[in-house]
């Protein structure tokens, strides 16, 4: 079957053509050799694979049984109690969620308009040769480390909030029903309010980025169907751009909700670390990571620790849902723009 | 003109100058902080910040033990975790890109992607601070690690996934087996992007304090051993920073200048990588 | 599913019957359906591939030529949910058998694709690269195995000084033709050429056209070419295949001339396609 009449005619230069029947078996043991690597190689991947899953499973195992003796202990009241003392071990989560919550919800409302806005000037108002720079700009934002906003926001932003701001919110809203006791006490600089503004610089690019991703990916025809009919660059993003984006623009907010929630060392600077629900945004507050990163180390006794790490478990749920709510979102918006 | 159009145009022009200016605030905010750190930050800035250890309150000293602890943790950290989540992120391009296995990790790295960081101080405190009885580098640079594998994972998955099929054919048809067409050519053509990856998380954790907060811990001194407390920046500016000592503050606002330059060079560099690969 | 006893006659395909004294039928496909999914792409394909002859696949573009080019050598094996039944065979030995190493298979029947695909290293470990995977040679012996599968690439000349340059700097032409130099240096016994000039300018093609020539007096060639003149001008054998279907199988000159099924001539002839 081998073509082994054509052999004698081709140039000696070019020898070597068809295999030779031992070169078969060469190359199968060669072959067996490398086939233990790859099938040792195929198998590593997929353990790192799941080590990922380990990784994940890992932490929620920690925290459920570093938690369990709290959890024990106070039972469903630890969610509703704001009492916080050491001294005596009682401890509740109240004040810490509450805290966490508000912070989150100061830094959301005012990084999603700004955001948004942002990414709305980068797709659609910058001129094409400023976009690379100034994204990469607002994304360096995202790049500095949380304990520089931590630092920052105690030295630089709380003096300037307590001696500019809170002052006139205080003045402002001080005769306001309902708003009068948001803004209500002595102006201590660090508090809920300076916590949630720090935050909202700190998740500002995260939401940025996002739309503006989502917001170049609308497709062409779209906008130009809507400005083809005499609309404004405003009423094409309005009616045209966020629409279709939408799920998309939310999933980049829960992601930046999710990071607003965890974050620890720029909001331990300027929280003021009181375990105790206050109306007032003014007032000093805890949050549940502010509160970990403040006491974990000199907790003593394993009630103390173990309700910190209840805390800690009560974050990752919170986290877990939002992030998954993101993710499953951004999902639908790539599927959807394919 | 028709009015209605021209309440149109006006709120357009109101619309675009708020983007304008939400813009402007955005940078002037980058601005604000890089200004203050360098003012702040700067005046401290001398030899002898690398030459010497971290003073007790009131003496004069600098940052060594700190800033070689940071070397030595992050160091650790990327030699943990990056095999880790280049292995992961590579089953997950190459071998098991339509599994079941592989959407459940991409699902569950995006949640560890954005995982508050304290939380994974608090796992590594409970799995191996707590059982060894004591702090130490190890915990540190584990905890650290912990944050590094799904960044590289998911670089590492979306620059595989970058790399043409047409490339992996050729190389099955050479006879390449599966592992050596991944390992040689693939990684190779993906190389700028997954060293970006890395970049990535060594920029990510150089920054991070709250893990290291009760892993690794701090100490007052240079030590090799890791099985210590060792101290790192971001801890050292933590605890000077909110120190009642003006000499301490001072450093921390040095140490603060120092990371972020370092942070923010990273992700520099780590971009230019990624865009000069996307050119042609 | 024993093929020593499958009968080797020419496949039940509308054709004059064709000379084969002093062929040897190197790879036979009998039967060969192939599915995407559902889809099913080829249809009862049965076909003889002779040695040391160039056959061409021809058809409009979908009709299944490139599906049956990438099952010789199990390309398909690489994405999930391709699967191909029936029997291929190279030399007797069953190309779909599951026991079949694709490796091992694949190192006998070389690909050149559409795209010229260096790897993204040196021109010379480009080459080096697959030799090195099966045979452990000398430094010296190495050298000579790259200059000759360079030399047989007709390649040689334009790269000698520069073998350390990385592949991807050379022009599309010669990447191309570093691509059979690499196909070459792993000592095929067959190789397939998927529209190797589609992505070519004119001179390019003619020196890859010159190539394959000069190639099949070693080695059994495939092409898939959408060119028909192409097909014309290098292969000795033609199918025509047509979706998913073999239309027709001849000798290329008979087939060009005097077709045997009507919708080959109107391929042929440029009347739809």
């Amino acid at each position: 079957m081998q073509p082994a009449g054509r052999r004698d005619v081709v140039d000696l230069a070019l020898q070597g053509g068809a295999a030779a029947a031992g070169e078969a078996a060469s190359r199968s043991k060669a072959l067996a050799r490398l086939q233990f690597g790859d099938a040792a190689f195929r198998h590593l991947t997929r353990a790192a694979a799941f080590g990922v899953l380990v990784i994940l499973g890992g932490v929620m195992v920690a925290l459920v049984l570093g938690s369990l003796p709290a959890l024990r202990q106070f039972g469903f009241g630890f969610l509703t109690s704001q009492r916080w003392n050491p001294v005596t071990e009682n401890f509740g989560a109240l004040a810490p969620i509450y805290g966490t919550l508000v912070t989150s919800a100061i830094a959301m409302l005012i990084a999603v308009p700004i955001g948004i806005l942002i990414a709305v000037f980068l797709t659609e108002l910058c001129p094409q040769w400023l976009r690379r720079p100034v994204g990469i700009a607002i994304e360096l934002l995202a790049g500095i480390p949380s304990i520089i906003y931590g630092i920052w926001g105690l030295f630089i932003f709380a003096p300037f909030l307590q001696e500019t701001v809170q002052p006139f919110l205080i003045s402002v809203f001080g005769e306001v029903p309902v708003l009068s006791s948001l803004f209500a006490g002595p102006p201590y600089g660090i508090g809920m309010l300076t916590a949630g503004l720090i935050l909202a610089i700190m998740v500002l690019p995260f939401i940025t980025s996002i739309s503006r991703d989502v917001f170049e990916a609308v497709p062409p025809v779209l906008k130009e169907a809507a400005y083809g009919v005499g609309c404004t660059t405003w009423e094409v993003v309005r009616h045209v751009v966020l629409p279709y984006t939408r799920v998309g623009v939310i999933g980049g907010v829960m992601l930046g909700l999710g990071r607003a929630l965890g974050e620890t060392m720029a909001v331990t600077f300027v929280i003021g670390n009181a375990h105790k629900v206050s109306a007032s945004l003014l007032a000093p507050g805890t949050t549940i990571s502010s509160a970990i990163a403040n006491e974990f180390t000199e907790a003593v006794g394993d009630l103390y620790t173990s309700s910190l790490i209840a805390l800690g478990l009560i974050l990752f749920v919170i986290t877990f849902i939002v992030l998954a709510a993101a993710r499953y979102m951004l999902l639908r918006i790539n599927r959807r723009i394919g | 003109m028709n009015k209605l159009y021209a309440a149109r145009r006006r709120k357009n022009s109101v619309t675009m100058a708020l983007s304008l200016a939400a813009t402007l605030l955005g940078l002037g905010w980058l601005v604000l902080i890089l200004g203050v750190l360098l003012y702040e930050g700067f005046s401290g800035l001398s030899l002898r910040v690398f030459t010497e250890m971290t003073p007790p309150p009131g003496a004069a000293g600098g940052l060594l033990n700190a800033i070689m602890g940071s070397l030595v943790l992050t160091g650790l950290a990327v030699l943990i975790g990056t095999p880790i989540g280049i292995l992961a992120g590579t089953y997950m391009a190459e071998y098991g890109r339509h599994d079941r296995l592989t959407s459940v990790v991409r699902f569950v790295n995006d949640i560890l992607l954005s995982a508050p960081s304290i939380v994974i101080g608090l796992f590594i405190y409970e799995v191996m601070v707590y059982p060894m009885g004591h702090f130490s580098g190890w915990a540190g640079a584990v905890a650290l690690a912990v944050i590094v594998v799904p960044v590289v994972v998911r670089t590492t998955e979306d620059m595989l996934t970058l790399v043409p099929d047409s490339l992996r054919e050729a190389a099955a048809s050479i006879g390449l087996p599966r592992s050596l067409m991944i390992t040689r050519i693939a990684y190779r053509a993906a190389k700028a992007g997954m060293v970006t990856g890395v970049l990535l998380a060594v920029a990510r954790i150089s920054g991070e304090t709250a893990p290291l907060l009760f892993t690794a811990l701090n100490n007052q001194f240079w030590n090799s051993n890791l099985n210590a407390p060792m101290s790192s920046l971001p801890v050292v500016i933590f605890q000077f920073a909110l120190s009642p000592y003006k000499d301490w503050q001072a450093l921390a606002w040095t140490g603060a200048l120092i990371i972020t330059f370092a942070v923010l060079a990273l992700s520099i560099v780590a971009r230019t990588l990624t865009a000069s690969r996307k050119q042609p | 599913m024993n093929l020593a006893t499958a009968t080797t006659t020419v496949p039940a395909v509308a054709h004059a019957p064709i000379d084969t004294a002093g062929l040897t039928e190197r790879i036979s496909i009998r039967g060969l359906n192939f599915y995407y999914g559902d889809h099913r792409a080829l249809k009862d394909i049965t076909l003889p591939l002779y040695a040391s002859q160039v056959t061409a696949f021809i058809g409009p573009s979908g009709c299944g030529k490139s599906t049956l080019l990438r099952i010789l050598n199990r390309m398909y094996d690489l994405y999930p949910n391709q699967r191909a039944e029936g029997h291929v065979t190279l030399d007797g030995e069953d190309i779909l058998s599951p026991k079949q190493d694709v490796n091992l298979l694949r190192a006998r029947i070389g690909m050149v694709f559409q795209k010229p695909t260096p790897f993204p290293m040196s021109i010379y470990e480009n080459i080096a690269f697959g030799i090195r995977l099966y045979e452990k040679l000398s430094r010296h012996e190495l050298d000579e195995r790259v200059e000759s599968a360079l030399r047989r690439a007709a390649l040689w000349d334009e790269v000698k000084d520069k073998l350390g340059a990385n592949g991807l700097s050379l022009s599309g032409g010669q990447q191309q033709r570093l691509c059979i130099a690499r196909t070459v240096a792993v000592r095929p016994e067959v190789i397939l050429f998927d529209e190797p000039c589609s992505a070519l300018d004119p001179i390019s093609t003619a020196k890859i056209e010159e190539l394959i020539d000069a190639l099949k007096a070693e080695y059994t060639i495939v092409i898939v070419t959408h060119n028909m003149q192409q097909a014309a001008r290098v292969s000795d054998f033609t199918a025509f295949m047509y979706l998913g279907e073999l239309i027709e199988f001849d000798t290329t000159s008979k087939m060009f001339t005097a077709p045997g099924d009507r919708r080959t001539q109107d391929y042929i002839t440029g009347r739809f396609g």
